[in-house]
């Protein structure tokens, strides 16, 4: 004798939460995009309120060293946006990346290739280097380890290479233009980040690629269903972003005229490592982790609005520890933000 | 299916299904036979490695190694990761290192362990509510993290007054030492907690099938918490210990854990599809990092080539299970279709009533 059907039952709490937190579970479930929406604003009030109380923080000279500040991690961000959208959550591997791409252009120099020489030859480098990564997520490793792992090779290979010493550039050499070129008041650097942002939004938008790697993000099983090849996706935009990251290794050793592993070694971005920084910047831009959705033009901003704030902690007189405490829990409320205007949604 | 037939079937499925488990865990016996060839091959063509020197060289890297494997492994059973774990280390060593002249050396510890494991379960907690990635979260507590470490410290490395606190790290009894003690308590500890106590086995529900588990009722909030706490206490331990004994602690120290403690739990049988590892594997694990992290120490290669040498060896170890992951589809697939072609034919005449 079988059991009649019976009717499916709504997922009810197994009776050994208390009470309270369920009300608080369906009151985050139901209010969830207002709450986010509140949280949004609770942050931007407060950080106006800190840009205006803040002395010189308004300046178009301190503006300036915002975007300078904002430039390095913004051009990375660029690049992990690709990463993200395709679903392929992060690279750990650009600060390393960086490094590689940093001693390898000052040996070029030295070795007698012009900019655009050194320039192509590293980007090569970097785009074989991304690749490698891409293939082995491709084909089914997990995105994290991968470029964990890839990180400690590309810094072993770089200390090696480098005897683990800081390499100097003769000067005048051929990068001294865009390291610390100025053109209308605005150093190069920030122009080559503004210039970046705009070909990747722009190709992250409207082009093919872009749409092909928004559609395999969003589901790679409809986009292998229309033909669309997840490898190829996975090697083209891992390279996009090792090429970033070389090209942030290229600008830094421009502007430092010196070359080495040491150099990305130290707190140089806001959030401390160049990676972490990068990956800040995605988050707080409200870049989907889970792929499918996201811009490169809020991927720079977030890196603005980092910059902005590690720069007004600076001008009050921060020192190191709660500058990082405050964008480590920048990013953390940037997540809260995001999972709770998701939750408002289903 | 005739009797005689099942007769024929089962020594073939018997053979089938150890095929199968070795295919879907061929690493531990692998990574066994390994570390042995390779501490092998070190103790030959190094000349202090094999004796009492090298083997409690060991046992004091396995400090960070084998306690950092331990939390992470826990944190990939329950189908997340916790990138946090290098700066969760590095505060507690702070702040142990720096408790330790008024508190004594004990206390300090289980103080730095107590915080540690706090912020994991707020981790555990967060990502259990927020339903929001671990590697999203964790990203972010790893900057608060070192943040935090970097206040407690005062922006510098502290070290101890009164260096005889961390004397009784120091002492050997054989090979053994009491931080090695320590940890090979916690990793009986853990797992046992993992497969023998309920709650244990959630973490592997919510790790490997978390839909049916949640759908079953399973709160995510206490695995969720559980696993971070632990990964957090085990990293707090960690820092703990190497702060103490080393008599110093840097707020920018310990990172590396993250590396080594992943490789370390990879090789050890975690995956990352979640629900799947153990605390022993954990250790075998631990066990093959430490021994050619030694062997390399003991070659006098710089800290760099090791942890390049490591992420190879990370690299190698997910290349290998995407390879046995693909062998193992290709073979289910070869099986599913045998048994269904299988059936067809015999499905001609009627089945015999002896099944039930």
């Amino acid at each position: 004798m079988s059991a009649a059907p019976t009717a499916p039952t709504q997922p009810t709490n197994t009776g050994n939460e208390p009470p309270s937190r369920t009300v608080l579970q369906s009151l985050v479930d139901r209010t969830g995009s207002s709450l986010a929406l509140g949280l949004t604003v609770v942050l931007l009030v407060v950080f106006v309120f800190g840009a205006i109380d803040t002395d010189n923080f308004l300046t178009p000279g301190n503006l300036r060293v915002v975007l300078r500040t904002a430039a390095f991690v913004g051009i990375l961000a660029t690049g992990l946006t690709f990463v993200t959208i395709s679903g392929n959550f992060f690279l750990l591997s650009l600060n390393e990346m960086a490094m590689i791409a940093s001693v390898s252009f000052v040996t070029f120099v030295a070795m007698g290739f012009g900019f655009v020489g050194a320039l192509l030859a590293v980007l090569a480098i970097a785009a074989v280097v991304g690749a490698l990564q891409g293939i082995i997520v491709g084909l089914g490793g997990n995105p994290i380890v991968v470029t964990l792992g890839a990180a400690g090779v590309l810094f072993a290979l770089a200390s090696a290479f480098s005897n683990n010493e800081v390499l100097p550039m003769v000067r005048p050499h051929p990068a001294e233009w865009i390291g610390s070129g100025l053109m209308l008041g605005v150093p190069a650097i920030t122009w080559t980040f503004i210039l970046v942002v705009i070909v990747g939004d722009l190709v992250m938008r409207f082009s093919r690629f872009g749409l092909t790697v928004t559609l395999l993000g969003a589901n790679k099983e409809a986009g292998k269903l229309t033909g669309l090849n997840p490898l190829r996706n996975a090697i083209a935009v891992f390279a996009i972003a090792s090429c970033t990251g070389a090209l942030v290794g290229v600008l830094l050793s421009a502007q430092l005229s010196q070359g080495g592993v040491e150099l990305f070694a130290d707190a140089v971005g806001p959030g401390g490592d160049l990676t972490i920084g990068a990956i800040a910047a995605v988050m707080v831009g409200g870049t989907a982790i889970h792929g499918g959705e996201g811009s490169v033009l809020r991927s720079a901003l977030g890196a603005v609005f980092i910059a902005a704030i590690n720069n007004m902690m600076v001008l009050r007189g921060f020192s190191n520890g709660p500058r990082l405490l405050f964008v480590g829990l920048a990013v953390v409320l940037g997540v809260t933000v995001y999972a709770l205007s998701r939750r408002g949604q289903s | 299916m005739t009797a005689a037939s099942a007769q024929q079937s089962r020594p073939a499925a018997k053979r089938a299904g150890l095929l199968k488990r070795f295919l879907r865990e061929p690493q531990l016996p692998f990574i066994a036979v390994l570390t042995v060839v390779m501490w092998v091959g070190f103790a030959i063509t190094t000349p202090s490695y094999g004796s009492f020197n090298g083997i409690f060289a060991l046992g004091t890297t396995l400090t960070t190694v084998g306690l950092a494997s331990l939390g992470l492994t826990v944190a990939i059973i329950a189908g997340e990761i916790d990138l946090s774990i290098g700066t969760n280390a590095a505060l507690s060593s702070v702040i142990v290192v720096q408790l330790s002249d008024t508190t004594g050396a004990v206390v300090a510890v289980l103080i730095g362990v107590t915080v540690s494991a706090l912020v994991g379960a707020f981790n555990g907690f967060g990502i259990a509510k927020l339903r929001v990635s671990s590697l999203m979260f964790t990203v972010g507590m790893l900057t608060v993290l070192w943040g935090a470490a970097r206040i407690v410290s005062g922006e510098r490395t502290v070290t101890l007054t009164d260096f005889a606190v961390g004397d009784w790290l120091k002492t050997r009894w054989w090979i053994f030492s009491p931080t090695l003690a320590i940890v090979l308590l916690a990793v009986v500890a853990v797992a046992v907690f993992l497969r023998y106590h309920k709650y244990g086995r959630e973490i592997y529900a919510v790790g490997g099938a978390r839909k049916e588990a949640i759908a079953a009722g399973i709160s995510l909030t206490r695995p969720m918490v559980i696993s971070f706490m632990i990964a957090g206490a085990c990293a707090g331990l960690a820092g703990a210990l190497v702060g103490q004994r080393g008599g110093s602690a840097s707020p920018d120290g310990l990172q590396a854990i993250l590396l080594t403690g992943t490789t370390a739990a990879f090789v050890g049988g975690a995956s990352i599809r979640g629900g799947r590892g153990s605390g022993f594997g954990a250790l075998f694990g631990a066990i093959a990092v430490a021994v050619l992290s030694v062997g390399l120490s003991f070659n006098s290669t710089p800290q760099y080539l090791q942890s390049g040498w490591i992420g190879a060896l990370l690299v190698t170890v997910v290349s290998i299970e995407i390879l046995a992951q693909r062998l193992d589809i290709a073979n289910t697939r070869r099986e599913v279709l045998a048994k269904v072609s299988g059936t067809r034919v015999r499905q001609g005449p009627a089945p015999p009533a002896d099944s039930g």
